[in-house]
Formats: structure tokens, C-alpha cells, sequence
């Protein structure tokens, strides 16, 4: 069998390899938790991973997402009683109105000042709901129900976890999906050379906007998973450490490897949950990373590791007695 | 609420945004530049001060310089390990990198201080002034002060002075500014470090007016956004009148609104001038 025709299978096997993972790794319960944290975290980076690598632009409104996704469920959940289809549903509407509104205020705007401004919405975003008693203020959102639909119920992070990879894996297949698409071919077309777009068609605001509003729903379901795996919800959705961790997650690895972002956050996540050096020690290495990566690592890890396997071959395929000059 | 003592308040806070937001008018004007750590800046600059003063015992007029000195190192760090990026004109990863810091920043501020609020007093700010019904102090006389002081001479110096004349090339065009033996590298970290001097001053001046917190560099920020923004890149006279506008704006909106939303107003504001001026944040580099 050659490998083209091996190629079909490659993403199925590894995804049933990934949801076996948490068992082959012991099975204990914090192996557990970290693998849902590790799911929820990844897909709230897919969202921003399609902005960053194919749309060239850096939102920093993505947390606001993420929060929005978490705040809708757990209201929905907690005070309506909504199950989790429908607070999922009504996530996927409120998210799409939020970021239709941010994405026609930043229509015209580009680079720095696009993401001057997303970064202000998500400090607006903190202040408000610290501040606003529908949100729950300082205090929060509680009370927000299991885990419970069609019969399946999840209260812990073991039964959490084939939904988590559920949801992993479905947003794995968008993100590939996208970057086919003709969309897809549109945003990196706009990325690369806005005028020629312009040239062939391509209207680069509205590719934007598509772009964004295909972005921000991926964001927001893993706050949709989120909210019911905390069962509590307050502003700290919107603290900075989730747009860091989403920035060092699309970077680190390298920008445009479909799985790059899970890495990067299986990396992050990792470090903190069993090489911990407590809060403080772990923020300045999340950090140094993200710093480390752009500044030094531009192609990110993979790039790194392709270069080192390059020189190796190079080395063993230089003749001997060039070696023994050596 | 007395009107009076709300334009006093107001010009002393917008005499404080101005301050706060200096360094990053000359970074953006000069070098095109925008650093996302500014409030972690601000925010490490208020502690060291605090610091100096409450755990080693130093004057007020000791404890400024040295969390000048801090800032110029910080800001010389952070140009130093982006050079590269800064040269490239990569700003996409220049912003990702200054927000690494800022976390960074944060983190080990939070580590060193702790996590818990501190009061930073000054022989300046215990010192009250009542004139009839309004009521100020002596650190609020020093902010407009220093604020003005700072203005002139940043303005000659960009305007007259051989810096002001290099750092003027650079912003114009770095690379024939490079052709003409200028070491735009130079004059990248110089950039950084004077932004890093100036917020600590900001600091060190503006933040004995409210408790100080190792998290509070992320809403800090915002200020500077927006005074850049109503004052047009580059400009230092601009920035002063932005500073002064908004200044006043939060004060009569904490009073008559809301303190808790001040800074959402602020957005609002921002939002209002980028569309209204959708072209203000794309005028011409290197203004002044």
C-alpha cells in the first residue's frame, strides 16, 4: 500500500488514538481533567489560529468569545433551565451578533490598530461583566447544572471527556474544511496580497467578516463546554490569561499545521497542571514562551525540528572523507 | 457634586492620561511601534516606587529616578530581544511579543509584591489644599506640573534638538535614513528605553491617586489607546489636548454616570473617533 493511499486513514486512526489517550496514560482522574482542559482550550484556540495564520491579523477580542460562549450557557442553563443543545444553539446566535458588531466597527481597520481595538473590547468586556448584575457582577454565574442530554449525563471530567474530544474533533474537521474551501483560499489570498484579491475579486472586507463570523462560533463552543465543566462562571473568563494562552498556542508550534494549536496547548497545559512552580512562575513561563517563539522560533517548533532533521540528513549523506575534513 | 472641584479633578486626570501616554505617542510616531506591555509598565513603575519607599526607606525624589532607571532597562530589554521583529516592521508579531512581556511583567511583579493591593503615599499626595468647597493636593499640583515640563521639553527636543533630528529620519523612512548613517538600531532601543523612562515617571506621579495592584496593567492601556487616538499618531501637542479632553470627559462621567463604566465610556469614545475619523489613525508618521 502506498502512503497516498494510506493518507485517508492517518486522521481517523489518530483521532480514535486521541480518545484513547487519557486511558493509555493511566487512566487516572487529573490525566482525566487535563485532557478536557487540554480539548476545551484547543478549540477555543482554532478560532483564533483561523484569524492569526489565514486571515494574517491578530484579534484580541477572541477571549470575549470564549466568555460569551460561557456566560450564554451558563444564564441559559442555570436561570432558564435551557439543555445543552439549546444553550449551544443560542451560543452559536449570540456569539454570531457580537462578532458582527465588532467585525463591522473594525471593518476598515488593519494591523495594529484592528487589534488596538479588539484589545480594548476585551478590557471593556472585564469591566462589564465585573460590573453588570445580569452577568452575575464580581460574584458570577453559579448553579449551572450537569452535563445532561439524550439520556448522557456528565458530572465528571472522565464522563466529560468523550464530548470534549466530540467537540475537538469536529472543529479539527472545520478548520481543515475551511482551509479548502473557497474561503478559505479567499483569506489567504487577502492575507498575502490584498490588492491582487482586490484584482481578482475578492472583496477584502467581506472576507473579513465571513472569516470572523466562521472564527468566533468555534471560540465560543469550547465556552459553551467550558461553563459546564466548571459549573461556575464569573469575569475570570476574561482575565488575560486566556488571550495568552491562545496567542502561545497558535505560535508555538507553527502557523498553519492543523494540529499546531493542540500541541500548543497540550504543551502549556502540561507545564501547568504536572511541571507547575505555582501561579505566579508558571504566567512569566507561558510568557517567555510566547516571546521565545515569535522572536526567535518565527516558523515556531516544527520549524525548529525540521531545520535540525535537515542538517542531520545533510550531515550523513556529506561524503566520508568530507566528514574526516571536518 | 461641585462642578468646580469636577474641572479640577479633570484636568489633573488629563494632565495624569497625557503623562501616562507620552511614551507611546513618540513610540508610534517615531517608530511605527506599538507596545501592548505599557501597563504592565506602568503598574511595575508604581511598585518599584513603592517599593523603594516602603521597604528601603527612600525619599520620594530617590525612589522616581530608580524606577526610571528600571523602566529604561525593561524598555531596552524588550526593544533588544525584538530587534529584529522592529527592523522587519513585523508589527503583527511586535504586538504579540509586547503582550508576552506584559505577562511576563506581570507575573513576576505579582510573584516579588504579592497579589495584594498596596497604597503608595508620597510627602506630596498627604499634603491637602481646600480652597472653599474644592479640594486637592500637592501631587495633583506636581502632575500638571511635571506633566507640562515634560511636554516642553520632549516638543524642543523633538523639534530643535540633533536626537530629535535623527529620531525625526527614522520616522520618516527608516531605511534611507539608514542610508544616510543613521543607526535606526540605536535609535529603536533609544525609543523604547525613553518609553520605558516616561511611564515609570507617569507612574511614580499618577499612581499614589489610587490603590496599585500587580493585574491592573491590563485596564491601564486602554487610556493610552485612547488619548494616542483622539490626539493623531505622532503628535505631542496633540496627545496634551487628548489627554486634557479625556481627562475631564471621565471625571464628569464618574461623577454624573458611572465610575465602574469609565472605561467602557472610554471605548465608547475610541469607537466613536474611528469611525467619525476613520483616517485619523492612518495620518502621516512622525508628526509632531
Amino acid at each position: 500500500m502506498t502512503a497516498s493511499r494510506l493518507r485517508p486513514f492517518v486522521l481517523p486512526v489518530t483521532a480514535i488514538a486521541l480518545l484513547a489517550l487519557p486511558w493509555l496514560l493511566g487512566g487516572a482522574n487529573v490525566v482525566f481533567s487535563a485532557c478536557v482542559i487540554i480539548a476545551i482550550f484547543a478549540v477555543m484556540s482554532y478560532g483564533l489560529d483561523v484569524i492569526v495564520s489565514d486571515l494574517g491579523e491578530v484579534s484580541l477580542a477572541h477571549p470575549v468569545f470564549f466568555a460569551s460562549g460561557a456566560y450564554t450557557t451558563s444564564i441559559a442553563s442555570s436561570r432558564y433551565g435551557l439543555d445543552p443543545a439549546s444553550t449551544l444553539v443560542l451560543t452559536v446566535v449570540v456569539v454570531l451578533a457580537l462578532a458582527a458588531a465588532i467585525a463591522f466597527v473594525t471593518l476598515k481597520l488593519r494591523e495594529f490598530v484592528f487589534s488596538l481595538v479588539t484589545y480594548a473590547v476585551s478590557v471593556v468586556a472585564m469591566t462589564v461583566a465585573a460590573n453588570w448584575a445580569f452577568l452575575g457582577g464580581s460574584d458570577g454565574v453559579t448553579g449551572i447544572p450537569a452535563f445532561e442530554f439524550a439520556g448522557f449525563r456528565a458530572l465528571t471530567d472522565r464522563q466529560l471527556w468523550p464530548l470534549a474530544w466530540g467537540l475537538l474533533v469536529v472543529v479539527l474537521y472545520l478548520v481543515s474544511a475551511f482551509r479548502k474551501s473557497r474561503l478559505g483560499h479567499a483569506a489567504m489570498t487577502v492575507h498575502l496580497n490584498p490588492a491582487l484579491a482586490r484584482m481578482s475579486g475578492i472583496s477584502p472586507e467581506i472576507v473579513r467578516m465571513k472569516v470572523f463570523l466562521v472564527s468566533a462560533p468555534i471560540t465560543a463552543s469550547a465556552g459553551w463546554l467550558y461553563a459546564y465543566q466548571r459549573a461556575y462562571i464569573s469575569a475570570d473568563v476574561l482575565t488575560p490569561y486566556f488571550l495568552i494562552l491562545m496567542l502561545t498556542a497558535v505560535v508555538l508550534v507553527g502557523r498553519r499545521i492543523l494540529l499546531a494549536p493542540l500541541i500548543g496547548v497540550a504543551i502549556v497545559v502540561t507545564q501547568e497542571r504536572f511541571l507547575s512552580y505555582g501561579a505566579y512562575v508558571d504566567r512569566i513561563i507561558l510568557g517567555t514562551l510566547l516571546i521565545l517563539a515569535l522572536s526567535f522560533l518565527p516558523r515556531g517548533l516544527y520549524g525548529l525540528v525540521v531545520d535540525a532533521l535537515s542538517m542531520l540528513r545533510r550531515k550523513k549523506s556529506r561524503p566520508l572523507d568530507e566528514r574526516q575534513e571536518v | 457634586m461641585n462642578l468646580a472641584q469636577q474641572i479640577i479633578n479633570g484636568i489633573v486626570l488629563g494632565h495624569a492620561f497625557a503623562l501616562i501616554a507620552i511614551g507611546w505617542t513618540v513610540l508610534l510616531g517615531v517608530a511605527r511601534l506599538v507596545n501592548f506591555g505599557h501597563g504592565q509598565m506602568y503598574m511595575l513603575g508604581a511598585f518599584i516606587t513603592w517599593f523603594a519607599m516602603s521597604a528601603w526607606g527612600l525619599p520620594y525624589l530617590v525612589a522616581i529616578p530608580l524606577a526610571m532607571s528600571v523602566g529604561v532597562g525593561v524598555g531596552y530589554l524588550m526593544q533588544r530581544t525584538m530587534l529584529n521583529l522592529t527592523i522587519r516592521q513585523d508589527l503583527v508579531s511586535v504586538m504579540i511579543v509586547t503582550l508576552g512581556f506584559g505577562y511576563v511583567i506581570e507575573g513576576a511583579a505579582a510573584l516579588t509584591f504579592g497579589s495584594t493591593g498596596q497604597i503608595l503615599d508620597t510627602p506630596l499626595s498627604l499634603m491637602d489644599i481646600y480652597i472653599g468647597d474644592i479640594w486637592f493636593t500637592w501631587q495633583d499640583i506636581a502632575i500638571v506640573v511635571v506633566t507640562i515640563l515634560v511636554f516642553i521639553a520632549l516638543k524642543y527636543v523633538i523639534e530643535n534638538s540633533p536626537v530629535g533630528r535623527r529620531v525625526r529620519m527614522v520616522a520618516e523612512d527608516p531605511k534611507l535614513a539608514q542610508l544616510a548613517g543613521i543607526n535606526i538600531k540605536r535609535v529603536y532601543l533609544g525609543v523604547f528605553a525613553f518609553e520605558g523612562a516616561t511611564v515609570a515617571l507617569a507612574a511614580a506621579m499618577v499612581a499614589p491617586r489610587t490603590p496599585i495592584l500587580t493585574s491592573m496593567g491590563f485596564e491601564e492601556v486602554i487610556i493610552t489607546f485612547v488619548v494616542v487616538v483622539l490626539g493623531g499618531i505622532g503628535s505631542v501637542t496633540g496627545s496634551y489636548l487628548a489627554g486634557l479632553g479625556l481627562g475631564l470627559f471621565t471625571a464628569f462621567f464618574g461623577a454624573y454616570v458611572s465610575s465602574a463604566y469609565a472605561t467602557a465610556a472610554m471605548f465608547v469614545v475610541l469607537i466613536a473617533v474611528l469611525v467619525l475619523r476613520p483616517g485619523g489613525m492612518t495620518q502621516k508618521m512622525g508628526g509632531h
